[in-house]
């Protein structure tokens, strides 16, 4: 009897609202789809585990919008959509991110949520968004959370994301809406690859042109993205001539790379440094 | 797995003909286009979402038909290569193709156009940086892309003046 009713459990179920599909995660479950850019291409050729819960039609997921604390980029905000939205000068990193996910077919369907839940160690948009702080909003069923995206993901496609919970939104402080920001990308070519190594940047200026507050990730590095706290401690205070000299390869020794087809790993560290001082000196020569 | 795999319907617009489908939940879109819809111009070159034969446009952005489920495009309006000739006259992209000599075996054409297609729907005087960026998504093993490139040009233009 059991078999003859999961025989006729839908395997495809598209919820229109969030509490339908928090109820639908907390009851069977399914897997999550949205973009689908990086879904049907990780099954090989596996069929789909269960049921596909597609949440491309919850409007609520949708959409960019602020209020005094926090800009929140709906989890469902496709990065053609980053790229077109006019958002604050702190977000300039984040729109360079955007442009080189994928290709623009792939920047059309993908997923801010996407990015971040699929948890690739390449994955384009996370330097960015540790590096302005950013936090995600989880809801399930039972209640909301938020925590930093730093806490979110903690292994290669690896979260901490319960099997019952959407991730929402991602929530970027306002406090660096006026920051300088930049991404820089290595490949071993120059469109649609995946990194080597990228580093994204985020520099505050107090008013005498020093160094306020610095925020530094690098991706790809790592089974994660990671910020280079130590560096960020030493360069505040730091003048603006001269910043990117400060940055010695001591600095990288949060990230442990690997050997793979892409690059060695030594070669991916000594681009690194390269890679975090052009982003710096790109922030402050725009600054 | 059930024996039985439910179907689903949907409604979309493709080319501009309205369609009601009924198709399986892992039904790609491509397979819709090509074997319920009998719209065979659009290809499937990699089956990865990797080199972009597949490209159609969905409400004016360019996809990879090979990578998203049919299901959802419910209710979309899609554009294949067989939709850009209007009352028997060639799309000027196509014309330009032909022109500059933009493809040789032909099989990736139809998703270099419709790229190009998003690109000049939204830019009418592309930099070569955009161009190439535009089509970045899109693999060609016999042209070397010059002449691709070259193409989408002649069609900015071409689409320019007939404006």
């Amino acid at each position: 009897m059991s078999n003859l009713t999961r025989g006729l459990d839908r395997l495809y179920i598209r919820p229109k609202t969030l509490d339908e599909a928090a109820v639908l995660l907390a009851g069977e479950g399914g897997q999550v789809l949205s973009g689908g850019t990086d879904f049907y291409p990780a099954l090989g050729d596996q069929l789909p585990r269960g049921r596909v819960v597609d949440i491309s039609g919850l409007r609520e997921l949708r959409g960019i919008s602020a209020d005094a604390a926090h800009t929140r980029i709906g989890g469902l905000t496709t990065w053609s959509e980053i790229i077109g939205a006019p958002l604050p000068r702190g977000f300039d990193g984040l729109k360079s991110a955007a442009r080189e996910v994928g290709s623009v077919q792939i920047q059309n369907r993908g997923t801010v949520a996407g990015n971040l839940c699929n948890a690739s160690p390449a994955a384009d948009g996370v330097p960015p968004l540790l590096a302005l702080d950013a936090e995600v909003e989880l809801v399930s069923r039972v209640g909301k959370r938020r925590l930093p995206l730093a806490d979110f993901i903690v292994g290669n496609r690896k979260t901490v994301r319960r099997n019952d919970e959407l991730l929402t939104a991602v929530l970027v402080p306002r406090r660096l809406d006026d920051a300088a920001s930049a991404f820089l990308k290595l490949g071993a070519r120059r469109y649609l690859v995946i990194s080597i190594s990228m580093v994204a940047a985020v520099v505050q200026l107090d008013g005498s042109g020093r160094v306020a507050e610095v925020h530094v990730a690098v991706g790809s590095c790592s089974v994660t993205a990671r910020r280079l706290s130590k560096l960020e401690r030493d360069l505040i205070g730091a003048p603006v001539s001269g910043l990117a000299t400060r940055v010695t390869p001591e600095y990288l020794s949060p990230l442990s790379p690997i050997d793979d087809v892409r690059a060695t790993a030594r070669y991916r560290l000594d681009a690194s440094l390269t890679l975090v001082q052009r982003a710096l000196n790109y922030c402050v020569g725009n600054s | 797995m059930p024996e039985t795999i439910e179907k689903v319907s949907i409604q979309l617009k493709v080319n501009g003909k309205s369609h009601s489908v009924s198709v399986e939940p892992r039904t790609l879109l491509v397979e819709l286009l090509r074997e319920h819809l009998d719209l065979t111009g659009t290809h499937v070159g990699c089956d990865t979402t990797y080199c972009g034969a597949c490209t159609v446009l969905m409400n004016g952005a360019a996809v990879k038909s090979c990578t998203m489920f049919a299901v959802q495009a419910d209710g979309a309006e899609i554009t294949t290569v067989e939709g850009l000739e209007k009352d028997g006259q060639l799309h000027p992209i196509q014309r330009a193709f032909g022109d500059a000599y933009g493809l040789q075996c032909g099989y990736c054409t139809p998703g270099f156009m419709l790229s190009a297609m998003q690109l000049l729907a939204h830019n009418q005087q592309p930099s070569d940086h955009d161009i190439r960026k535009a089509i970045a998504g899109n693999t060609c093993r016999c042209t070397g892309y010059q002449n691709i490139f070259k193409a989408i040009q002649l069609a900015a233009q071409n689409m320019k003046g007939a404006r």
